[in-house]
């Protein structure tokens, strides 16, 4: 018997609350992967962002960050491609290492250039 | 463990990498991937946001280093951000292998933390620039 039962009156609620078999998710998992690749895509997007603005300060490091953003991008392919299941893990676990230390050697450059770097002062004030 | 040890636990081929457990759920794995992606984002957020202010904004009358008392903390938070993230994540992920219940997430209250900080800061910065 499967239907809630009289001594049981949450057991609807319960049933009614927990994934379905019949949900797509719950027999695919594409979609949790696509998700996870768009998020790949929207990270790269930042990485461009930041690239774009440093591009007005500092045109080497501006270029060295837009040139990391297709790796970003293609890093996020790597689990959407044709990589075989059992490799999926080492796969995730280097790329997210990689990406960490992409993120702390951009930071770095982009404090370097905050500190040393020729600013543009006032370059966002708009004189009345 | 050696204190060279913990640190490379933490490192890909490491000890980190479980051998005990089992591989978890496939959706539990990418849906950890994707909070670790969401916070590199906030980080490159605040690193952009240091960036701009520190560049691009107007020097704030008497005070001379007001635009890098701002935006300098914001970038190094930002590399601080990404690096936790990684940890969580390899906690995150160890924890769905072997099945325990998930480590509590330090994140929040950092960013927090940080975020109220930064408003104190940069009030008593535009307050003295407002002042003289």
């Amino acid at each position: 018997m499967t239907g809630p039962t009289a001594s049981d009156p949450n057991a609807s609620d319960r049933n009614a609350s927990a994934p379905q078999a019949s949900e797509p998710e719950e027999t695919d998992t594409g979609l949790a992967r696509e998700r996870t690749s768009l998020s790949w895509t929207r990270t790269a997007i930042s990485f461009a962002a930041l690239g774009g603005v440093m591009l007005k300060d500092n045109v080497i490091t501006g270029l060295i960050i837009l040139a990391i953003t297709p790796l970003i991008w293609r890093l996020g392919r790597l689990a959407v491609g044709g990589s075989p299941p059992d490799q999926l893990p080492v796969i995730g676990r280097n790329r997210i290492f990689l990406i960490t230390v992409s993120i702390v050697g951009v930071s770095l450059l982009c404090l370097f250039v905050a500190v040393l770097g020729p600013a543009v002062p006032g370059a966002l004030h708009r004189p009345p | 463990m050696s204190r060279s040890g913990r640190f490379a636990a933490w490192l890909p081929g490491g000890a980190a990498d479980p051998e005990d457990g089992h591989e978890p759920d496939p959706r539990f794995t990418f849906a950890n991937e994707r909070t670790f992606l969401a916070w590199s984002r906030t980080a490159l957020a605040l690193v952009v946001a240091g960036l701009g202010i520190v560049q691009l904004l107007p020097p704030f009358p008497g005070v001379p280093l007001g635009r890098h008392l701002l935006g300098v903390p914001l970038i190094v938070l930002g590399a601080v951000l990404a690096i936790v993230a990684y940890g969580e994540w390899v906690r995150n992920q160890r924890a769905l292998r072997r099945g325990d219940p998930l480590p509590r997430s330090v994140m929040p209250w950092i960013l927090a933390a940080t975020v109220a900080g930064m408003a104190v800061i940069s009030a008593i910065v535009l307050l003295i620039s407002a002042l003289r």
